[in-house]
């Protein structure tokens, strides 16, 4: 049997909002339930807290850290948001006025991260973007459409469209297109010739909330997640959507995440990735859960005495200094409570997401490998 | 996948509705004659008024499928002729049983729910719960 699928699990907080990794993956950001940020760094054999971003007044619900050009975004229950630039040792704060009366509930980066998307309990999505003459972040809002709050978003690869879920039980798609910002026409077919904020698609598909929309690595599939424990997959969005709706025999999922075209991962109150994949014929079914939970019969007793002491010790030197985390073997079911949280990390050399890392509201964040993972390797 | 397959219209007109569910009570009757409740239980599901807000309606097809759920005397002969797409809608009835409070609807309502749970997971209670288009 291959090895098990969890290959680091750090305990960061009582519980954790959501998370973020830098560019080189060497460095987390992340929200403890409350209204900082903290971003750790991996030192050779523990994690170390570098910095806390306090600026926001209310819990921090989104941050985003963008891949090229190391910009951290973070939204918050506060209605504002702040994008924070690495200035030498400091990280810089500007505010970015997003015009709500809700709280800001999600935050995304586009694909070339010259917009970030924010998703609002306001019923609107703010599509914000640099001007460089005012030297101040723009916030677009696409107000209609949306009957609730916005949970979950996600860009389409061709930087325009953008997907949500909302607890109005929808998926919509609608077109971001900024002048000045996004060039018409640099893409192949029709795609980028709507106005902002057209509506290119609506999926009514839950009857009850939904969350965690996203698209697959090539734009071609949507997937997200009801919390009537359904999860829905459809193809073709902008032409003619063909919808397939899975049943979940367990707990609702509240976080998806496409590791390549034909896999997905699906996190949620079962505390236990879940694995999806669909054949040749683009059927999806749910394959397994992604965390062996059966009791090892190996261990013996000696080593379950000796994990129960390196716990102990573990714990009263995390008492004393609280700004170091030791990193902790599974023990058990990785996570132990939902999971609210899934993101990418290394890709394969064929494109696939090999790599993630999940967080949830036991404050745990545990990065997972599916390398080591025999069945999923096609 | 269990729902939405055969459900009636929500524009349907309720006269029809009802008629329709006449025609259902007729069937399980005959059914239940000839000590068939599983197929008595699966005419009284199939086709439920789902859409509509009439309680009318939502009334006199809980009538037909209590019908059917009391006659069935073993449940787990029961589940192995009940193929899964009648499980979310059988859990719906459940519920709607249990909201009664009389006993022995409540009794057969919790015997069947257990091993419907065993058989369809948490995700079935969920969606029963969950579902506010649907209901019955």
């Amino acid at each position: 049997m291959a090895a098990t699928a969890a290959v680091a699990i750090h305990q960061f907080a009582e519980c954790i909002t959501c998370h973020a990794w830098s560019p080189d993956l060497s460095m987390i950001a992340f929200c403890p339930n409350n209204n900082e940020v903290h971003i750790y760094k991996f030192f050779t054999d523990k994690w170390e807290k570098l910095h806390v971003l306090s600026k926001h007044d209310q819990i921090v619900s989104g941050i985003d850290w963008s891949k090229s050009s190391n910009k951290i975004v973070s939204v918050s229950h506060d209605r504002n948001s702040y994008v924070w630039t690495q200035e030498r040792a400091d990280w810089v704060p500007t505010l970015v006025i997003l015009k709500l009366n809700r709280a800001a509930l999600c935050v995304q980066w586009s694909p070339k991260e010259n917009k970030f998307a924010v998703g609002s309990g306001a019923k609107s999505v703010c599509i914000c973007y640099y001007e460089q003459e005012n030297n101040w972040w723009i916030s677009k809002v696409i107000r209609k459409r949306h009957e609730s709050s916005v949970t979950s978003l996600a860009w389409h690869p061709n930087n325009i469209y953008i997907a949500t879920t909302s607890t109005d039980g929808k998926c919509r798609v609608f077109s971001t297109f900024i002048k000045g910002v996004d060039t018409r026409g640099s893409q192949s077919s029709t795609s980028t010739d709507s106005k902002f904020g057209e509506q290119i698609a609506q999926l009514d598909l839950s009857s009850t909330w939904s969350f965690g929309v996203k698209w697959s690595p090539s734009g071609k599939t949507l997937a997200f997640a009801g919390h009537n424990s359904m999860i829905y997959f459809i193809d073709e969005v902008e032409t003619a959507p063909a919808a397939q709706n899975l049943a979940l025999r367990d707990l609702p999922l509240r976080d998806v995440l496409f590791v390549s075209e034909r896999t997905v991962i699906g996190v949620g109150f079962d505390c236990n990735p879940m694995i999806f994949v669909a054949d040749e014929t683009g059927l999806w079914s749910f394959v397994r859960f992604l965390d062996e939970r059966k009791a090892t019969p190996s261990t013996s007793k000696a080593s379950q005495l000796s994990e129960a002491l390196g716990k102990l010790y573990g714990q009263s030197k995390q008492g004393t200094s609280s700004d170091t985390v030791e990193p902790s073997k599974p023990r058990g079911g990785a996570h132990e409570n939902c999971i609210t949280c899934i993101v990418p990390l290394r890709k394969g050399s064929d494109g696939t997401t090999k790599r993630f890392s999940t967080s949830g509201l036991d404050g745990k964040i545990v990065v997972w490998d599916l390398e080591n993972d025999v069945s999923i390797a096609k | 996948m269990a729902s939405s397959a055969a459900y009636p219209d929500a524009d349907e007109n309720l006269e029809a509705i009802i008629t329709r569910i006449e025609q259902k009570s007729r069937k399980i009757e005959t059914l239940l004659k000839q000590l068939k409740p599983v197929e008595a239980l699966k005419t009284a599901l199939e086709g439920s008024p789902l859409k509509t807000r009439d309680e009318r309606c939502k009334s006199a097809n809980w009538i037909v499928v209590h019908r059917a759920m009391m006659a069935i005397r073993d449940v787990d002969a029961m589940f192995n002729s009940l193929d899964p797409e009648y499980y979310d809608i059988l859990m719906k009835y459940l519920y709607r049983g249990l909201s009664t409070g009389d006993r022995p609807t409540c009794d057969q309502c919790l015997k069947i729910h257990e091993k419907l749970t065993e058989k369809a997971g948490l995700g079935c209670i969920l969606r029963s719960l969950a579902d506010t288009v649907n209901t019955v």
